[in-house]
C-alpha cells in the first residue's frame, strides 16, 4: 500500500473509530435518556477514540517514512559488488543516485549494468516490503487502539479533559514551529557570520569604509581587492529608509487621519480598499517603476537645476518605495485611530474642542502605540525591501550623504553575494551572512527601542 | 403645541383622573418665567427615524431639570441637541427652535466651539483623557485660552477639582492618570474638567449609571451644590435620583415629551396616565 493511500486509509479508520467510541458511550450508559451519568458529552468520546486511534499511526507513518529511505540504502549499499562498495563517499553516492533513477524509470542513456540492474531490483523489492508491513503496523496498531479505547469507555472516564490536553499539545506544538524556526535561522546566520569573521577582522567589517567583496580565488588574479568594511553599504540601507519614511509617514499618516476622522463612512469604505491595492502591487513592478519613470523625471528636473544626478538615485528608489509602504502605515493607523473610543472624543467636543484640536490633543496620543507599532511595521518593510533598490538604486557601494547618487543597501549586496556560482566558504559568500546577522540586530533594536518608547509615552485609556 | 392648548387638559383633570394612554400632547407646565433656555417645536430625525417629536420646553436659571422616561425615548437625544453634540452625527438632524439666553444656537452666526463652552456636558461613561489629572482638567482652559500664565492655569485647575469635590483626594498625585482613579472620582473629575471652562449650563447625560451607591451620592450631593452657579440639565434613569436633585421633571416616551412640571407633582401627582404607569413601576 502506498503512503499516500495508507494515510487516507488511517484517516477513514480515525472517522470509524469516532462512530464507535461515540456509540460506545451512549451504550455504556445505557442509552440517550441516561445521558447525564457520563462525565462528558458522548462526542468526546468520539473524539477520544478517533485521536488514540489515529495520532499513533500517524505518527509511526511519518518516522517510518522519515527514516525508510536512509535505512534501505544502507541494505543496498550493503548488497552491492566489492568493487563498487570500497568506492570513495562521492563516487558511492553517484550510483546509488543511478540506481534510485532506475528504480523511479529515469531514462538512463548507457547501457545498465547487470549489477545496478540487481542492485534496482533489490531496492523496488525492500521498498514494496517495507511499504507493506508499513501499512500492517499502522492498521494494526489503529484497530487496537480502537479495541483498547473501546473497552476503557465506562461513564466515569473524563473524556473531555483528555480530549482538551491533547488539543492544547497540538496547539503548543503548532506556535513552538514558529519560534523554532525563528531561532533556527538566527543560529545558522550566526554560525555562518563566525566563520566569515574568523577570515576578515569584526572590527574591519563594522567600521571599515570600503566595500568591494571581489575575492581573488586564484593567487595570480589581479584586480580584486576583497574589502569588506561595510559602513557604506549599511548607510546606503539607512539613507534609503530614511528617504522612504520621509514619504511614507506624514502621507499615511494624514490619510490614515482623512479616513477615520473627516471620510464619510461611504468614502472610506471606496477609499480604504484602494489604498490597500498599493500594497498587493509586486515590488518588481515599483522596481521598474522607479527605474524607468522616476528616475529619468528626477535625473532630467536635477539636471535643469543644475545638479549632478545620477540615473540610479537613492532618491528615486527612496520615494517609490516610500510610496509602496504607504498603505502599512494608513491602514493600520486608521484602524488604531477607528479603536479610539468614541466617548473620548465626544469628551474634548463638549469641552468646545474642535475637529483638529480633538485629533491632535485627544485622539493621536490615544492612539500613538498603534501608530508607532505602524510605522515600525513599515521601516522593517523599507529596510528589508530588496527589488526596488535592486533596480533603482544601483549597485556600486558609495559612502556618501547625497541622495542624488548612486548607492546601494544591505539586501542588494546580499543579492548580489549569493547570485551565480560561488564558492561557499569563501569570504566573499559569508559576508552575506555576516550583512544578514547585523541587519538582523539592528531591526531587534529598533524594535526595543520603539517598544520602550511606546511604554513610556502612551497615554492608556482603559 | 403651546400653552393655551395644555390647559383645557389640565382644567378637565381635577380629581386625580389622568390625561389617556393614546394622548401625546405635553400636559403639565413646560414654560416658565425668565427661561436660560428655550426649546420650540424641536425635531430630531437619525435618517428617517423621528427620534425626538415636537418637544417645547424652557430651562430656568439654576435650576436642575431631570429629563426621565424608559430607554430609547429620546431624552438623551434632547439634551445632546441643547450644545449641538447631535452635530457630530452624519445621519442626524434638528429641526425647530432652541435659544439660549435668547439666541439660536443653531443659528448660522453661531460657531459651536464657544456654545460648548457656555454649555459644558458630562457623559454618561466616565471618560477622562488619557493624560494626568491635571492636563485633563487644564486641557478646555489651555484651548480656550481661559489663562494667561501657569498660575492662573493652576487656579483655574485647582477651583475646578474644588467645586468637583475632588481636590483633597488628588491634590498630591496631579500628574498621575486620570484613568487610574475609581469610576466615582473619574466621573467628578469629568465634572471637574466641564466646569474648567466655565460653562454656564451643565448637561449630564446619565452620570451616575456606571457608579456604585456610595459614589453616585456624592456626586448627587454635588449636583446639588453646582446648582447655586450653573444650570444643569440631568438625564437619568433612577426616578430616585430625579426626585432627589431636580426641581424640575420632564417625562419622554417614545421621542414624545409627556409629561412637565415641578419634580414634586409629577412624582406624587401626575397627569398623564403614561407618567403615572413609568413612575409606578408598571412600564419601563
Amino acid at each position: 500500500m502506498a503512503p499516500s493511500t495508507l494515510f487516507l486509509s488511517i484517516l477513514v479508520l480515525a472517522v470509524a473509530a469516532y462512530v464507535i467510541g461515540r456509540k460506545r458511550s451512549y451504550s455504556v450508559v445505557g442509552g440517550a435518556r441516561k445521558l447525564r451519568e457520563l462525565h462528558s458529552r458522548p462526542t468526546y468520546y468520539g473524539m477520544l477514540t478517533a485521536l488514540g486511534c489515529g495520532i499513533p499511526a500517524l505518527l509511526i507513518l511519518g518516522i517510518w517514512q522519515a527514516f525508510e529511505e536512509t535505512v534501505i540504502t544502507r541494505l543496498i549499499t550493503a548488497g552491492l559488488p566489492e568493487n563498487i562498495r570500497t568506492l570513495p563517499e562521492s563516487r558511492l553516492n553517484l550510483i546509488i543516485n543511478d540506481v534510485k533513477n532506475l528504480v523511479s524509470g529515469n531514462i538512463v542513456s548507457k547501457e545498465v549494468d547487470p549489477a545496478m540492474q540487481a542492485a534496482a531490483d533489490h531496492y523496488t523489492r525492500l521498498q514494496s516490503i517495507s511499504h507493506a508491513s508499513m501499512a500492517v503496523v499502522c492498521l494494526v496498531l489503529g484497530i487496537m487502539a480502537i479495541a483498547i479505547i473501546r473497552k476503557i469507555i465506562t461513564p466515569k472516564l473524563r473524556a473531555r479533559n483528555a480530549v482538551e490536553t491533547v488539543t492544547k499539545i497540538i496547539l503548543v506544538a503548532c506556535s513552538s514551529i514558529a519560534i523554532f524556526t525563528t531561532l533556527g535561522i538566527v543560529l545558522s546566520v550566526l554560525f555562518e557570520a563566525i566563520r566569515f569573521f574568523k577570515a576578515v577582522a569584526v572590527t574591519e567589517f563594522l567600521f571599515g569604509l570600503q566595500w568591494s567583496p571581489q575575492m581573488a580565488i586564484r593567487a595570480d588574479q589581479v584586480g580584486s581587492s576583497g574589502a569588506f568594511g561595510a559602513v557604506p553599504v549599511f548607510a546606503g540601507t539607512l539613507m534609503i529608509s530614511a528617504i522612504a519614511m520621509t514619504v511614507a509617514v506624514p502621507v499615511g499618516l494624514m490619510s490614515a487621519i482623512y479616513l477615520s476622522e473627516y471620510a464619510t463612512s461611504k468614502v472610506r469604505a471606496a477609499a480604504k480598499p484602494l489604498m490597500e491595492i498599493l500594497a498587493g502591487i509586486p515590488t518588481v513592478v515599483y522596481g521598474f517603476f522607479a527605474a524607468l519613470t522616476v528616475a529619468p523625471v528626477i535625473r532630467d528636473s536635477g539636471g535643469l537645476m543644475g545638479l549632478d544626478v545620477s540615473s540610479e538615485s537613492a532618491l528615486a528608489a527612496g520615494v517609490v518605495m516610500g510610496i509602496m509602504i504607504i498603505p502599512f502605515v494608513s491602514s493600520l493607523s486608521d484602524d488604531v485611530i477607528n479603536a479610539v473610543p468614541q466617548v473620548l472624543r465626544d469628551g474634548a467636543y463638549g469641552l468646545g474642542a474642535t475637529r483638529s484640536e480633538t485629533i491632535r490633543n485627544v485622539v493621536i496620543p490615544a492612539a500613538l502605540p498603534g501608530i508607532v507599532g505602524s510605522i515600525l511595521l513599515a521601516v522593517s518593510r523599507a529596510i528589508g525591501e530588496t527589488m526596488i533598490v535592486v533596480m533603482a538604486a544601483g549597485l556600486a557601494a558609495n559612502l556618501t550623504a547625497n541622495p542624488l547618487q548612486t548607492v546601494t543597501t544591505v539586501t542588494v549586496q546580499i543579492v548580489t553575494l549569493l547570485v551565480g556560482d560561488q564558492e561557499f566558504d569563501s569570504p566573499k559568500t559569508l559576508a552575506a551572512f555576516a550583512l544578514g546577522l547585523v541587519l538582523f540586530v539592528a531591526t531587534l533594536f529598533l524594535n526595543i527601542i520603539a517598544l520602550h518608547v511606546v511604554r513610556k509615552y502612551r497615554e492608556q485609556y482603559e | 403645541m403651546n400653552n393655551e392648548a395644555n390647559q383645557p387638559a389640565k382644567r378637565s383633570n381635577p380629581g386625580g383622573l389622568r390625561v389617556d394612554r393614546e394622548n401625546r400632547e405635553t400636559v403639565g407646565e413646560p414654560f416658565i418665567e425668565d427661561p436660560r433656555m428655550t426649546c420650540r417645536n424641536v425635531d430630531v430625525f437619525y435618517g428617517d427615524k423621528h427620534a425626538i417629536i415636537n418637544v417645547s420646553l424652557d430651562i430656568g436659571k439654576n435650576e436642575v431639570i431631570s429629563m426621565i422616561g424608559p430607554s430609547g425615548c429620546g431624552k438623551s437625544t434632547f439634551i445632546r441637541c441643547l450644545n449641538r453634540m447631535n452635530d457630530t452625527i452624519d445621519t442626524c438632524r434638528v429641526r425647530g427652535q432652541i435659544k439660549l439666553d435668547g439666541r439660536d444656537i443653531y443659528d448660522e452666526s453661531i460657531d459651536v466651539v464657544p456654545l460648548r463652552a457656555q454649555v459644558g456636558m458630562v457623559f454618561q461613561k466616565p471618560n477622562p483623557f488619557p493624560k494626568s489629572i491635571y492636563q485633563n482638567v487644564a486641557y478646555g482652559p489651555r484651548i480656550h485660552g481661559l489663562a494667561q500664565s501657569k498660575e492662573e492655569l493652576d487656579e483655574i485647575v485647582e477651583t475646578s477639582l474644588r467645586k468637583a469635590g475632588l481636590w483633597d483626594e488628588v491634590k498630591d498625585r496631579l500628574d498621575q492618570p486620570g484613568t487610574a482613579l475609581s469610576g466615582g472620582q473619574q466621573q467628578r473629575l469629568c465634572i471637574a474638567r466641564a466646569i474648567a471652562v466655565s460653562p454656564e449650563i451643565i448637561l449630564m447625560d446619565e452620570p451616575c449609571s456606571a457608579l456604585d451607591p456610595i459614589a453616585t451620592a456624592r456626586i448627587e450631593n454635588l449636583i446639588d451644590e453646582l446648582r447655586h452657579n450653573y444650570t444643569i440639565a440631568i438625564v437619568t434613569h433612577s426616578m430616585q435620583q430625579a426626585s432627589r436633585v431636580s426641581q424640575r421633571t420632564a417625562y419622554f416616551h417614545l421621542g414624545d415629551l409627556i409629561e412637565i412640571g415641578p419634580t414634586e407633582i409629577i412624582f406624587t401627582n401626575p397627569k398623564h396616565q403614561l407618567t403615572e404607569d413609568y413612575i409606578t413601576g408598571r412600564f419601563g
